[in-house]
């Protein structure tokens, strides 16, 4: 392979690690969308305390003599999971159920405080400067020939792709085999006649607000051994790029936030690749106005019927 | 500059200074120090204070300057460019001719207009600001080095040790970071070493693969980075592992702890241009038992350059046998001196003529050992 194209291999790799953990935050924001219709702002936060439980959890499991990675990463994993789902569970009964059913505008305006809210929250129990998280996994596999460019893939890397195919699998499989998920699809379609059916319309939302925290607590994993920092301003722009993934998706579709989060993803990194990387973020949002001014709707959402 | 001016002021403040000293023998000189007391940044204040008091005692232990006693007097300008000009005016009806200070580069602007215009000379340990002194005052000094002594510093690192194929310089589109990679990709261009890569990078981004992939594929060999650590950090952690391993070096603002904590294992061996730890200095080790004595703190970055500020106005005092400040500045400008800080001079502007940086190499544990040069 020439230099050129193993270089943009590498930038794809690179790309589709940070789009797969967009896609992971998205679902939350486009399940929520695509349910009742109004924008969890607080999303973000909940991938940074899955993050911070993550980092919690990794050191309490080490100072506790448990050496074994396997096993402090799948116990850390389902920690976070369990927290951020409360968390999400939670942000739902306190700021959104009870505005249920009154203008749009006021449960935007709560998401937005509970967003603040939480940030400063974490920020005053933990503490506002970056803490760092021991490197777990390192190293990983180079191929390529090293005079011309050397590709390489960490384990970190194969460990996100992993995970995240298979969270994404199970979510596919849940929403589209289970009653549950089959609940959830009704809600999306109508959810007056849902309730009207008999179906617990309330528990249906929460489940969704929890499936969508429990993504982005496993994005807070991924991300934060990826990384290795974390602080608590990271769940802002994480939330606004998983965002701006699922609304070039088309918002309230699952499939259409996987694909938003891959292409954005993706276009960040060959943006850095032959750009100077600080323009990376212009082109990500300039791509989003552009696909929203030629598909309103976004890639793979329906055009909302106007119901006269 | 205005000639008529400057000699009309000063024949005013020569005859000042005669009717002063007829009456005056024998007794103390008043030495203001203005920083801030109060306010946010009051702990860098104290330090200022604590340096400049101790050599006021020290000093007058000694017998004093020329048999005159010194005292020094504390202003609060709470880091506040208005009260800064209040406290300028006062030290001025204060019949004060010696400042030591201000400490915020904002406030020290403002205040060396008046102490310029009134014939007071001012010495500030800590305003690193380039633009205080390029308005070329007479009286206006500095006894701490400026920010941008750090790009040449590494420069000239650059060129004479490191001597890159493939240079990179990377920083994070803040005035104090692009600022002194401007400054080391200019220096070195004019030395003949050309940057391959120049690039921003926006502050608390986490993903630097794309940056790192680039820098491979461009064969670099040598990073600068002008930001600070949070960032820096992250690059060195995924650039080991992603294979990149190259020497990076960094200003002052990546010396923290913090790097250490965040690049783990990835930043044993960095170089960083930073000021030198003037405490650790075993000349000065009776100076810091003196401030351990007092119950003080002398690792403050401020308090042995207002030690050193009291130092030098003091010697030129003892040297010319006046405390006009005119004479003084002279004497500053023509003159080497022997202080705290190590031996110093003043170049036309008043700034330092050695720079205060030195470069480190900064370990895994935390530590770091100065690269003589």
């Amino acid at each position: 392979m020439s230099e050129t194209s193993l270089y943009v291999l590498q930038q794809l790799i690179n790309g589709l690690t940070i789009g797969s953990t967009y896609a992971l935050i998205a679902i939350g924001y486009t399940m929520v969308y695509g349910i009742i219709g109004m924008i969890n702002f607080a999303h973000g936060e909940v991938y940074m305390i899955g993050s911070y439980t993550t980092f919690i959890a990794i050191i309490g499991l080490l100072t506790l003599g448990v050496s074994s990675l396997p096993i402090v990463l799948l116990l850390a994993l389902i920690t976070a999971i369990v927290i951020a789902s409360t968390y999400g569970y939670a942000i739902e009964r306190v700021a959104y159920r009870p505005l249920r059913g009154g203008p749009r505008l006021i449960p935007l305006i709560t998401a937005i405080g509970m967003s603040i809210f939480l940030q400063n929250y974490i920020r005053l129990a933990q503490g506002s400067r970056d803490m760092a998280m021991p490197a777990l996994v390192t190293g990983g596999i180079q191929f390529g020939d090293p005079a011309v460019f050397e590709v390489s893939i960490s384990w970190m890397q194969m460990i996100i792709w992993c995970v995240t195919l298979v969270s994404m699998t199970a979510l596919a499989l849940f929403i589209s085999r289970s009653r549950l998920g089959r609940a959830c699809r009704a809600c999306a379609q109508d959810l007056k006649m849902t309730n009207l059916l008999g179906i617990d319309t309330n528990r249906i939302i929460a489940l969704t607000f929890i499936i969508g925290a429990a993504l982005a607590a496993v994005a807070g994993v991924l991300l934060s051994l990826y990384y290795g920092t974390i602080n608590p301003y990271i769940g802002f722009m994480a939330g606004l790029k998983a965002f701006t993934a699922a609304v070039l998706g088309g918002i309230g579709s699952i499939p259409g936030a996987m694909l938003g989060g891959l292409i954005l993803g993706v276009t960040e990194a060959l943006t850095a690749a032959f750009f100077p990387s600080e323009y990376k973020d212009v082109v990500a949002f300039g791509l989003l106005v552009l696909i929203l001014l030629f598909r309103p709707t976004g890639l793979l959402g329906k055009p909302e019927v106007e119901k006269v | 500059m205005k000639p008529s001016h400057g000699i009309f002021a000063r024949t005013l403040i020569a005859a000042g200074t005669l009717l002063a000293a007829l009456h005056a023998q024998a007794e103390t000189l008043k030495i203001g120090i203005a920083g801030p007391v109060t306010g946010p940044v009051a702990q860098y204040g104290d330090m200022q204070k604590i340096g400049a008091m101790m050599a006021i005692d020290r000093i007058n232990a000694a017998g004093g300057v020329n048999g005159i006693s010194l005292e020094g007097i504390i202003y609060d300008d709470a880091c506040d460019p208005k009260q800064a000009v209040a406290v300028a005016n006062r030290i001025v009806n204060d019949e004060i001719r010696h400042v030591i200070g201000h400490l915020c580069s904002s406030s020290t602007e403002p205040a060396s207009d008046i102490y310029e215009e009134e014939g007071v000379m001012m010495i500030t340990a800590a305003s690193t600001s380039p633009s205080i002194t390029e308005k070329g005052y007479e009286l206006i000094f500095r006894t701490i080095g400026l920010d941008s002594l750090q790009g040449k510093l590494a420069a000239d690192h650059i060129i004479n040790r490191v001597k890159p194929r493939n240079l990179a310089v990377i920083h994070d589109k803040q005035q104090y970071g692009e600022g002194l990679a401007t400054t080391v990709r200019d220096l070195l261009a004019k030395a003949g070493i050309e940057t391959v890569m120049f690039e921003g990078v926006t502050p608390g981004d986490k993903d630097f693969s794309a940056l790192i992939a680039k820098l491979k594929r461009n064969n670099v060999d040598f990073v600068y980075y002008g930001g600070y650590h949070p960032e820096l950090g992250l690059i060195l952690r995924q650039s080991r592992e992603k294979g990149f391993d190259v020497p990076f070096m960094g200003p002052e603002g990546v010396v923290n702890a913090d790097l250490a904590a965040i690049a783990g294992k990835a930043m044993e061996g960095v170089l960083a241009t930073a000021p030198k730890s003037f405490e650790q200095n075993p000349e000065n080790a009776a100076l810091v038992a003196a401030f351990k004595a007092r119950d003080e703190d002398p690792s403050g970055p401020f308090v042995f350059t207002a030690y050193a500020a009291v130092q030098v106005l003091t010697d030129a005092i003892k040297a010319t046998g006046e405390t006009d400040p005119y004479t003084l500045a002279d004497q500053l400008r023509a003159n080497r001196f022997d202080t705290t800080i190590g031996e110093i001079g003043f170049d036309d502007r008043g700034d330092l003529t050695e720079s205060t940086f030195i470069v480190y190499q900064l370990h895994a544990d935390g530590s770091k050992t100065p690269i003589s040069e």
